[in-house]
């Protein structure tokens, strides 16, 4: 069996672990994925225009009160994408 | 973390660390137990003692105060909702359970009149889906016992005329509400989960 070729979108460190912590709740602030990624604003910023403008995830950009606030939310796109991405890790794995 | 490439394996890790990292951390829901349990355990007792051993015309008075928890629970919802940074399935399920059982409880309640005011039995019924259901989501067996409390004491009010009622009613929001709502409150407090 030939192996699938791994979405390069996905299969970047920061990018797999915002799609990773996005997958399990319902949205995430930025301030909060960069909290658990440890990423800085710059780069996370240029990841999640990646991942929004391939429709894998959606932001948000709003104010609250006179704070800017960016809430990200995982697509179904997103989603189906993630669940390939893992199952061709898998076959990559398998002995 | 940089945006760089991954080996299959290290792929793997990072999932299931980011998941770990995303598992659900519990909002501390304590207040709303406590501002019910002690709204409810007041009027309750109230109720009794005015039908009981005055002749007070509206023994029911105390349960006006169910309007100002509406709104505190409202606002205080309406914040935590504003200065949250990660909305989690569970906490949305919390929120339209307690939801719709308020709606349910309402209804009866506004209904009270055309089932001659046999309304506690029902609460009590529905309390207890609230607390089990929380007490699942959260795993937090103080929750699941005050529900089998509230269920039990269901079956008992069924048996009694409105004012001892009352008194399960208040024997309910003590061990179903109130007696969890400060457990949680302290675990929060000394263990921070």
């Amino acid at each position: 069996m030939a192996f699938k070729a791994l979405d390069p979108l996905l299969h970047s460190q920061l990018r797999l672990a915002v799609m990773s912590l996005l997958i399990s709740v319902e949205s995430a602030d930025f301030v909060y994925i960069k909290e658990q990624t440890g990423a800085t604003a710059g780069n996370l910023s240029v990841q999640l225009d990646k991942l929004s403008t391939a429709g894998y995830i959606d932001v948000n950009k709003h104010f609250e009160g006179k704070k800017p606030k960016t809430t990200c939310k995982v697509t179904q796109a997103g989603l189906d994408a993630f669940e390939s991405y893992v199952k061709s890790i898998q076959q990559y794995l398998k002995p | 973390m940089e945006d760089k490439e991954i080996s299959p394996e290290e792929s793997l890790d990072l999932i299931q660390t980011m998941i770990g990292k995303a598992r659900k951390r519990y909002t501390d829901n304590s207040f709303f137990f406590l501002l019910w349990g002690w709204i409810c355990l007041v009027a309750s007792l109230a109720h009794f003692y005015l039908g009981t051993y005055t002749d007070f015309e509206y023994p029911h008075i105390g349960w006006s105060m169910t309007i100002v928890g509406g709104i505190i629970s409202a606002i205080k919802g309406a914040r935590q909702d504003k200065t949250t940074v990660v909305r989690n399935y569970a906490d949305k399920m919390y929120g339209w359970l307690w939801f719709s059982l308020g709606m349910a409880m309402f209804t009866i309640i506004f209904n009270g009149e055309i089932i001659n005011w046999q309304v506690v039995p029902f609460i009590l019924l529905l309390a207890g889906i609230g607390t089990v259901v929380s007490g699942a989501m959260m795993n937090f067996k103080p929750l699941q016992f005050g529900a089998i409390a509230f269920w039990v004491l269901s079956i008992i009010a069924f048996r009694q005329p409105e004012n001892y009622q009352m008194l399960l009613m208040g024997l309910g929001v003590a061990v179903g509400y109130l007696l969890p709502g400060y457990m949680m409150k302290h675990n929060l407090k000394s263990h921070g989960v």
